[in-house]
């Protein structure tokens, strides 16, 4: 996908201004600058690293790629699809609705592909943030992070992997002109990748490997393809789609009750995910190693009915001891055993908890958001951070949900970001910074909340925890509890200074 | 980093009638010799782990190679488009033989069956004679017979028995998702289920432990499994064809209580294979891969002993 003319950097390397940047095009950034149109912000630029939209529906391209909510609630509330082909859509058609919804609300106009921010400073003279990308310059008065929780792909650490002679490939950079047929694969983890990976890639693999960490604990997939009369109706009557969304929403809440509130209410959960273990494999020993040791919800839960088939299969194995080293030709486990591979596929997740776009981000005084965030990722409502000026963060700290739709998040804080924007031009503001002060609250919010959680609870370790065991990625309530407190914008929690006060402000 | 490792791929070996066979290679592959064992009815290729941990040490040397498989319908094997009513333990023969070809193309190759991969090997013997000797040079026969397993019914219960098993049998398959519902209700963990499997298959010796082991693996074996494979056992017969291993130097072995396959169907084997040489293990029953692993390995190395 190609962006217009007008949307391109100059040539001659010139800075080009513009009233709001907006970093990555997934669903957040998407919908953000869609909102943005909408109330009137024009003068807007999409610095998108990639060289189309989707973030997440673009990069993962694995066979198997799925979404675990269903589509009529993993989508944009404003822009609902009739058309979605089944229950749970996959990697293509989630992919195809964003570019679609990137079309309709004609903002491919304001986009830049191939514009990697590799730095973005608050200038407070200029106030300001200049922004440097891979396609050129940029300054921004407004800069809005919507970079992704889940778009740096994480490498394990495990000796040897450079020297690795064959072919290695993260599940979120999935080269499919490699062919798989007859090769001996290694798939290393067990997450919602690995999952969704191994049942797709089995059946024409030599055999399939999958070293095991921790397993997960995983749940039927009631999958199926639409009706042509429900989509039909949807398209008749929106209204009817606009209700299943509900009714979809309210049952995933129910979730909620047990994650965030008592573990107890997850106890049916757990026994639905321990009879689809015992239904589906017979082995009381690899049922032993497929059993996760932890409260079901402590690691996201997973949904799948091919998964346990799959490691099953006879060209199949689940591996627990441990990886020790990776040589040329094969990988060798804890207990000895070499196992000739010739394809590694790294299922390994993400840089959550130590984002990369915060080791770019400048604020005031020269600090970067990650060196602000050594200790723990503090924000006010997981958008803005004391010291950056103008800077909103979309899927920033504890925004993130493993129960639900995300798109459910980003929509409450797209619209509290559009917010802060309106705010700064209805007062004509040139800076707006939350305080310290809110952020400490908001901190001991998120942290009060927390506490019962499974997360903490559960007995488990995950990549939603920090290195300190906070939680710093999960939203831990209700999720109409964030929209409550996104809706409006916290005025109270925020300075604001007008271009002419802002001479007498100490940068 | 890790001193001595053992090489281990897994594949899945496809019959010529759509079965998948699952198999464990481990060990060099530049081993001058390669041990194939076959495992019983309603059992898997992990009822041979203690026995393949006993021969750990010669994995690591090079000295060995194994393959272990999961026979058709057991473990993670599927079951192809046999019907139940035409299973016979010659397949499992011809299943066997593919294993070899697909995995033991050349080279040496030592056998060994417990139960029914016992009567796998003769099956092999019997539709293969020229492998023998060419390239299987010893066989170890452990639990296992040469036929007549099934004795003529002698009282009326047993007669009605008899008559209804099938039946029972082909019920059980046809409703195996209820069934398998009950037994997951009396799972190996339970005594009742224990107190079964060791009267059933082990000796005095036995440990709780070997019993809640063999109660496992066979908890992991399907309803079909059971009622197909149990009608191929009772027509067995292989008297004739033990000829084709008379070429081979074998091992035989038996525990001294084995229900299922009494001693008196090893002194058969021993009998008819001039090269045998018969061990009668007291104590024990019907599953010395797991209750002597260490005399099994013993009696397959010294099969292996020429390389
Ligand atoms: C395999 C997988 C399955 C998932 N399944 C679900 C699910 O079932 N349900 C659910 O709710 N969520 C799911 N998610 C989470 C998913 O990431 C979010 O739902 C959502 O897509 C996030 O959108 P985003 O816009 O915040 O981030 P992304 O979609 O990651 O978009 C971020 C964009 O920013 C760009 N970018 C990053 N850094 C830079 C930079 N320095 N310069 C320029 N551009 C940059 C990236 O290229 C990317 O295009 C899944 C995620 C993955 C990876």
């Amino acid at each position: 996908m190609t962006s217009t003319i007008e949307s391109q950097p100059q040539s001659d390397q010139q800075t080009r201004h513009v009233r709001v940047a907006v970093i990555g095009s997934g669903f957040a950034g998407l919908g953000m600058a869609i909102r943005l149109r909408a109330q009137g912000v024009e003068d807007l630029v999409v610095l998108e690293r990639g060289d189309d939209v989707g973030g997440t529906w673009r990069d993962n391209t694995y066979p198997g790629a799925a979404c675990d909510v269903q589509s009529n609630l993993y989508s944009f509330s404003f822009a609902p699809n009739p058309e979605w082909p089944r229950t749970y859509s996959e990697q293509p058609e989630i992919l195809a609705y964003l570019q679609d919804v990137a079309r309709r609300f004609d903002v491919l106009r304001h986009h830049v592909f191939g514009a990697e921010v590799t730095e973005a400073r608050w200038d407070a003279a200029a106030a300001r943030w200049q922004v440097r990308t891979s396609a050129g310059d940029f300054s921004a008065q407004v800069l809005i992070s919507a970079a992704g929780a889940l778009a740096d792909p994480s490498y394990p650490d495990i000796p040897g992997i450079e020297d690795f002679a064959g072919t290695v490939m993260h599940s979120a950079r999935w080269d499919a002109d490699h062919d798989l047929t007859g090769e001996r694969v290694a798939v290393v983890g067990t997450g919602a990748s690995a999952i969704q990976v191994v049942p797709s890639i089995q059946p024409v693999a030599g055999s399939v490997t999958v070293y095991q960490r921790t397993p997960p604990w995983v749940i039927p997939r009631g999958d199926r393809p639409t009706t042509a009369f429900e989509r039909a109706l949807y398209r008749r009557v929106p209204l009817v789609q606009k209700a299943v969304r509900g009714v979809l929403y309210a049952a995933r809440e129910f979730l909620a009750v047990g994650i965030t509130k008592d573990p107890r209410f997850l106890a049916p959960v757990q026994k639905l995910a321990r009879t689809h273990l015992e239904r589906q494999v017979r082995d009381p020993q690899l049922r032993a190693t497929l059993t996760p040791d932890y409260t079901i919800g402590c690691k996201r839960i997973l949904i799948s009915n091919d998964w346990y088939p799959a490691v099953t299969a006879p060209n199949a194995e689940v591996v627990n001891a441990g990886i020790a080293e990776i040589r040329p030709h094969s990988v060798v486990t804890r207990d000895g055993v070499e196992r000739p591979t010739d394809t590694l596929v790294l299922a390994t997740g993400f840089h959550v908890t130590d984002l990369p776009i915060a080791h770019r981000i400048t604020g005031r005084g020269g600090r970067t958001l990650a060196e602000v965030w050594a200790d723990g990722m503090t924000t006010n409502r997981g958008s803005t951070v004391a010291g950056f000026p103008n800077l909103f963060l979309l899927v920033g700290p504890n925004v993130g949900v493993g129960h639900t739709s995300m798109v459910y998040m980003i929509e409450s804080q797209i619209g509290y970001v559009s917010k802060a924007v309106q705010a700064m031009d209805d007062e004509g503001l040139a800076t707006l910074e939350t305080t310290q002060a809110a952020q400490d609250d908001y901190r001991a919010l998120v942290a009060e909340r927390s506490a019962g959680t499974v997360w903490l609870e559960g007995g488990c370790g995950s990549w939603y925890l920090d290195e300190h065991g906070h939680n710093t990625t999960l939203w831990p309530d209700f999720t109409f509890r964030f929209r409550r407190l996104t809706r409006t914008l916290d005025r109270q929690n925020y300075v604001g200074t007008t271009a002419d006060a802002r001479e007498q402000v100490p940068a | 980093m890790t001193a001595t490792t053992v090489q281990r791929t897994v594949h899945a070996v496809g019959t010529t009638d759509g079965a998948r066979l699952h198999a464990t290679v481990s060990g060099s592959p530049q081993a001058p010799v390669t041990l194939v064992l076959a495992h019983g009815w309603t059992l898997s290729q992990a009822s041979w782990d203690d026995v393949a941990a006993e021969l750990a040490p010669d994995l690591a040397e090079g000295s060995v190679r194994l393959v272990r498989y999961d026979q058709r319908g057991h473990g993670r094997s599927t079951w192809g488009e046999v019907a139940d009513d035409d299973v016979e333990i010659d397949l499992l023969g011809e299943d066997l033989a593919t294993v070899l070809a697909a995995l033991v193309p050349t080279g040496p190759v030592v056998l060994g069956g417990h139960s029914m991969g016992g009567m796998t090997i003769m099956a092999l013997a019997a539709a293969h004679p020229d492998l023998i000797g060419e390239r299987v040079r010893g066989v170890a026969l452990v639990d296992t017979s040469a036929g007549r397993l099934a004795t003529p019914p002698r009282t009326a219960a047993e007669r009605l028995q008899q008559r209804l098993l099938p039946r029972v049998s082909s019920w059980a398959v046809a409703h195996s998702r209820r069934v398998d519902g009950w037994r997951r209700r009396v799972p190996p963990t339970a005594p009742r289920h224990q107190a079964l499997v060791r009267g059933l298959l082990y000796g005095s010796a036995a440990t709780d432990a070997m019993v809640l082991r063999g109660a496992e693996i066979m908890s992991a074996s399907s309803v079909r499994s059971f009622a197909a494979f149990y009608p191929a056992l009772g027509r067995h017969d292989k008297a004739q064809a033990l000829a084709a291993l008379r070429a081979v130097p074998a091992e035989v072995l038996v525990g001294e209580t084995d229900k299922l396959t009494p001693v008196r169907h090893a002194e058969r084997l021993a009998a008819a294979l001039p090269d045998a040489h018969l061990q009668v293990v007291p104590d024990c029953g019907h599953m010395l891969p797991q209750e002597r692993p260490d005399l099994v390995a013993a009696a397959i190395r010294r099969l292996l002993e020429p390389w």
